[in-house]
């Protein structure tokens, strides 16, 4: 039977498929109209930003250095190209008509040093004000080759070319493995500050239907699991994309502008880094809106709160101990304690120092924790959402779940 | 027909309903009063399985209500509630969503809904920008958006003005004449008197009265007699046997007699005091009945 007025198909009911469905599309859409949500994704997103943008500056600022020879004899430019090569110096010879005009070009700052004298027996290095240790040992090395060279041939001594040493790595992990290391204490600090970030807005969001007594409205079509599964799969969308817009805008930005070594291994680290948020993502946001549940109004979210948090911080502290001592003891624990292994294993294994094994098993260990936060979380929460007058003990609202 | 049937719930000793039942016919309204803490609260949000009863079921066309019959009914819970910050147009049309409706019915229906109550203009504003009485209205239509089959309204008319009341009974009305039963509490009897076809009365979690208005009525109708004697001393009727007075104003007086009392008798001594202008049996208001069924069940309980 239904109402005359209102024409057309008669209601079906949604299933817990559409609900969750629902709730988690109010909540998306209510955060992307929300100004602090927007705030908060801009500034990340200028952080990221910031890094890039130092990382270039810092990657072209430091590694080309200029140098101005007052002569057209090739050989002491020759030798300081060959030198520079030798050394991995990244370094352009300018060849100026005369000394004067050398010095000039110093003065304007178009070159960092001139060579004088280069195949005399006073040779000299002229700087504006101190040479850098690569422009001395350059200058140096070539003046010494032209010297021993022209030495050799007045002793009669033809000489060889030097053969070229190869390099051989015995460990070729290690600076790769700073870089990897670097990436994922970035990309750590990152999913500290959105778990935080998130898990405020999960129990803010607990709050505000508690405290707006909505709540009860809303239970009234659909169980208490189906309304916190579509929060948390509402906001994680968010966050997701969040995460997954930095880490392709970084991983991007670090290919164009050159600013690692291995690719393979930053995208490697980003991913995993991404997949720890889905996983640390769910344990933090059941974990929050549980807290939430258990008052009634905003002011007293923080009382509630500071628990979670604090497990928070102290994972992002002992991720960056983790960094410093990967092989270390405390780091290992950590990287296998729920709600600490999603800062803590991203790093260890950034440092080479997880086999595995021992992800799959921080993984498994994570997921039996998410199972058992959901599950007892959500008859914490059910329990309480309908106490809408102050604060809950958690054994309470156990004991209450649909009293 | 939505049935109510023996229901029990207590909160560690304290026995808040004890066998509460009512039915309400498809089309009928139904009034609920009580005292404040009767229980009334507790029955409906029992309905809504927002309270788990200790014994006893809600039923609606013979099945026990779950979770997909609720679905069909439209509430409103005491203590009202919606997203502040969330605009009214949008609001309505999730509730719509979540009681059923595909998005573009949801849209129609929420459009429709703040037309018909008044808030045509309003739709985009967020629900704590609109006065107390709009947001009651939006309350309203919470509960209608959905297209209800059956209607359970806490207190609805709780803070309206006259305006608000007129417009609420009417919208409330149209329902039942489309089918729908709507069931109500109330503390304003009057209102309830007006619009209700069927009252139950609450005491202490116990049902003392339920049924149709006119049936109450006669159960106690030839209980009250109104004579008007202008010129009558106070306490004129007193002594007689059987006879009770429970108001006399100037001459005008309001007599209960017992069963075996005998009417004649107060003619008779009505008129040896002079005139008599006025003589008639009398139904009692609802607010008499509800005092009686109060005061009755305050007797039991004292005895
Ligand atoms: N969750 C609860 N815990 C304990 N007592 C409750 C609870 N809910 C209601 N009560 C008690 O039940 C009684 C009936 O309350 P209620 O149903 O709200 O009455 P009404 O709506 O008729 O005013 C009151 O005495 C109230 O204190
Ligand atoms: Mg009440």
């Amino acid at each position: 039977m239904t109402t005359a007025m209102t024409s057309g198909r008669a209601p079906r009911t949604p299933g817990s498929a559409a609900l969750v469905r629902l709730v988690a599309a109010r909540e998306a859409g209510t955060r992307l109209r929300d100004r602090n949500f927007l705030i908060s994704s801009a500034f990340i997103l200028l952080l990221l930003v910031g890094v890039l943008v130092f990382q270039i500056v810092l990657n072209s600022g430091s590694d080309q250095t200029r140098i101005g020879v007052p002569t057209d004899d090739v050989r002491v430019a020759a030798a300081l190209e060959v030198q520079s090569r030798a050394l991995g110096i990244d370094l352009v010879v300018e060849r100026y008509a005369d000394e004067e005009a050398a010095r000039a070009a110093l003065a304007e700052g178009a070159v960092e040093g001139v060579l004088v004298g280069g195949r005399g027996r006073e040779p000299a290095l002229l700087v504006e004000s101190g040479a850098t240790p690569s422009l001395l040992t350059v200058a140096q090395g070539a003046v010494a080759s032209i010297v021993v060279g022209d030495q050799l041939a007045a002793a009669g001594v033809q000489p060889q070319p030097v053969p070229d040493v190869v390099v051989r790595a015995l460990d070729p992990q290690v600076d790769a493995g700073d870089e990897r290391l670097v990436v994922a204490l970035i990309g750590t600090a990152l999913l500290y500050g959105l778990l935080v970030l998130f898990g405020q807005f999960i129990a803010q969001g607990v709050v505000e239907e508690k405290s707006s007594r909505v709540v009860e409205l809303l239970l009234v079509t659909m169980r208490p699991w189906q309304l916190l599964a579509g929060k948390i799969i509402g906001l994680g969308a968010l966050g997701l994309g969040q995460i997954l817009v930095v880490a392709v805008l970084g991983v991007a930005g670090a290919l164009v502008f050159d600013l690692v070594d291995v690719p393979g291994d930053l995208v490697g680290t980003v991913v995993a880094v991404v997949l720890w948020f889905v996983l640390g993502y769910a344990f933090y946001a059941a974990v929050f809106a549980v807290a939430g549940s258990l008052v009634s109004r905003q002011e007293d979210l923080g009382s509630v709160l500071t628990p979670t948090t604090l497990l928070l911080v102290a994972a992002f502290i002992v991720a960056f101990q983790a960094a410093a001592d990967p092989a270390g003891a405390m780091a290992t624990v950590t990287s296998f304690t729920p709600g600490l292994s999603p800062l803590v294993m991203p790093v260890r294994s950034a440092a080479g120092q997880a086999a595995g094994w021992e992800v799959a098993l921080s993984v498994a260990i994570m997921l039996v924790a998410i199972a058992a936060v959901v599950r007892v979380g959500g008859r914490i929460y059910a329990g309480a959402l309908l106490r809408t007058s102050g604060r809950t003990r958690l054994r309470e609202a156990l004991r209450a779940e649909r009293a | 027909m939505l049935e109510f049937d023996g229901l029990h719930k207590s909160y560690g000793d304290d026995h808040v309903l004890d066998g509460v039942g009512f039915t309400v016919a498809a089309g009928s309204m139904f009034g609920f009063c009580g005292a404040n803490g009767a229980g009334k609260t507790t029955t409906m949000r029992i309905a809504m399985g927002l309270v788990r009863p200790d014994a006893g079921e809600v039923r609606w066309q013979g099945r026990a209500l779950d979770d997909d019959a609720r679905r069909r009914i439209g509430y409103m819970p005491e203590e009202r509630g919606l997203y502040p910050k969330m605009r009214v147009g949008e609001q309505l049309a999730y509730f719509a969503r979540l009681h059923g409706l595909d998005a573009a019915a949801a849209g129609r229906a929420a459009d429709e809904w703040t037309g018909r109550l008044g808030l045509g203009d309003r739709r985009r504003d967020a629900v704590e920008k609109l006065s107390l009485g709009n947001q009651q209205r939006v309350q309203l239509a919470a509960a209608l958006v959905g297209r209800p089959e059956v209607l359970i309204l806490d207190e609805p008319f709780s803070g309206l003005d006259p305006v608000g009341v007129d417009a609420l009974a009417e919208a409330l009305l149209e329902q039942v004449r489309a089918g729908v039963p709507v069931v109500f509490s109330s503390h304003q009897l009057d209102l309830v008197e007006r619009l209700c076809d069927s009252v139950g009365i609450l005491a202490r979690g116990r049902m003392v009265a339920s049924g149709p208005v006119p049936d109450l009525r006669q159960r106690e109708a030839g209980r009250l007699l109104r004579v008007v004697v202008p010129d009558a001393p106070p306490g004129w009727a007193g002594g007689l046997p059987g006879v009770r007075v429970v108001a006399q104003q100037g001459g005008d007086t309001l007599l209960e007699l017992d069963a075996d009392a005998d009417d004649q008798q107060v003619l008779a001594a009505g008129l040896r005091t002079g005139p008599v202008t006025h003589f008639a049996r009398r139904e009692p208001s609802l607010v008499e009945l509800f005092r009686e069924a109060v005061a009755d069940e305050g007797a039991q309980v004292a005895a």
